[in-house]
């Protein structure tokens, strides 16, 4: 038996069908969604914001749909700790790139390589985007979220040679994923019927 | 060295496998248990796919071993139970795990 059981697959197929609600996706486009939308309203500065309603709803959804269908686990934190270390040296670097080019802005004129990020900002912000989603299919252990990877670079590549406002590739990624999400959000509703609760005593068949 | 000594070196012997473990649906049970920190009571059962009672009947054996530590409560007026694997729970798998490959490595092809 032990030489059959792969743990590491034990592992990946628990957090599967811990994230296969689709609720992570809903969450992840309404945050996308929004912040397009505000960029149209001028309010850019608001996708913060709903960023923290985004994971605000998250939690509150996990815990009404998810939980009482198939049960909670608390899952061991080394991947997690392994993703905060990831994101506060990718934090820091881009902290550092922010001052570097304040620096050399004031010294004189903008820099080279700054030049080169704003004239392919879309090329900037679609590989920042996809390694984003990537670094949440390492967290979570979600193959799609490496297809949302790709789908991200396609659209960003696309409109790198379109010239279109960058709000319109958000308002398309956020609507693609929200589409996916709702798909599974609804497969998973069907699969996964409300729980009867537990029984009160111990009993049952001896293995 | 006897004869059984020296086959007892290279081949663990089957009375020796730690039996709590051995059994299949415990097994399954204290695997899904290993790759995380806890788990309630539903989420074992979707997972090994075992009934209610059965399911309530490995984890008694398991917590009379001290293999898992069981946290009872109720949430909202309804039982909620949340499993662990205790320190020793995940030597004693580790270790059967270990004794398994061992066993099996030995065995012509």
């Amino acid at each position: 038996m032990a030489e059959r059981i792969n743990l590491k697959e034990v592992e990946r197929k628990v957090y599967t069908s811990y994230h296969q609600d689709g609720l992570i996706d809903i969450s992840i486009a309404f945050v996308i969604l929004t912040f397009g939308i505000m960029m149209i309203l001028d309010l850019g500065w608001m996708g913060g914001v709903f960023a923290v309603v985004g994971m605000s709803l998250y939690a509150a959804a996990k815990k009404t749909l998810t939980v009482p269908r198939i049960g909670f686990v608390k899952f061991a934190h080394y991947r997690a700790k392994a993703m905060q270390a990831v994101a506060i040296g990718v934090l820091s670097l881009m902290v550092l790139l922010g001052m570097l080019a304040f620096m050399q802005t004031e010294e004189g004129g903008t820099p080279p390589w700054l030049l080169f990020a704003i004239e392919n900002h879309m090329l900037v912000i679609g590989v920042s985007v996809a390694a984003s989603f990537c670094a949440a299919g390492y967290t979570f252990r979600t193959k799609r979220m490496y297809a949302y990877a790709l789908l991200t670079l396609a659209i960003f590549v696309t409109g790198h040679f379109l010239y279109y406002p960058l709000h319109y590739y958000l308002i398309l990624l956020g609507t693609l994923i929200l589409l996916s999400g709702l798909a599974m959000v609804i497969r998973f509703i069907r699969r996964y019927p409300l729980s009867t609760t537990e029984p009160t005593g111990d009993s049952g068949n001896d293995g | 060295m006897t004869a059984n000594e020296a086959r007892d070196d290279e081949f663990p012997s089957i009375p020796k496998v730690d039996k709590i473990v051995h059994e299949p649906a415990r097994f399954t049970i204290m695997a899904h248990l290993f790759v995380v920190e806890s788990a309630d009571f539903l989420f074992l059962q979707r997972q090994t796919g075992l009934t209610w009672g059965n399911l309530s009947s490995h984890i008694s054996k398991l917590e009379a071993a001290g293999y898992v530590e069981v946290k009872k409560e109720f949430l909202d007026r309804k039982p909620h139970t949340t499993l662990q694997l205790t320190n020793k729970g995940r030597t004693a798998f580790q270790e059967y795990r270990e004794s398994m490959k061992r066993m099996f490595s030995k065995l012509p092809r």
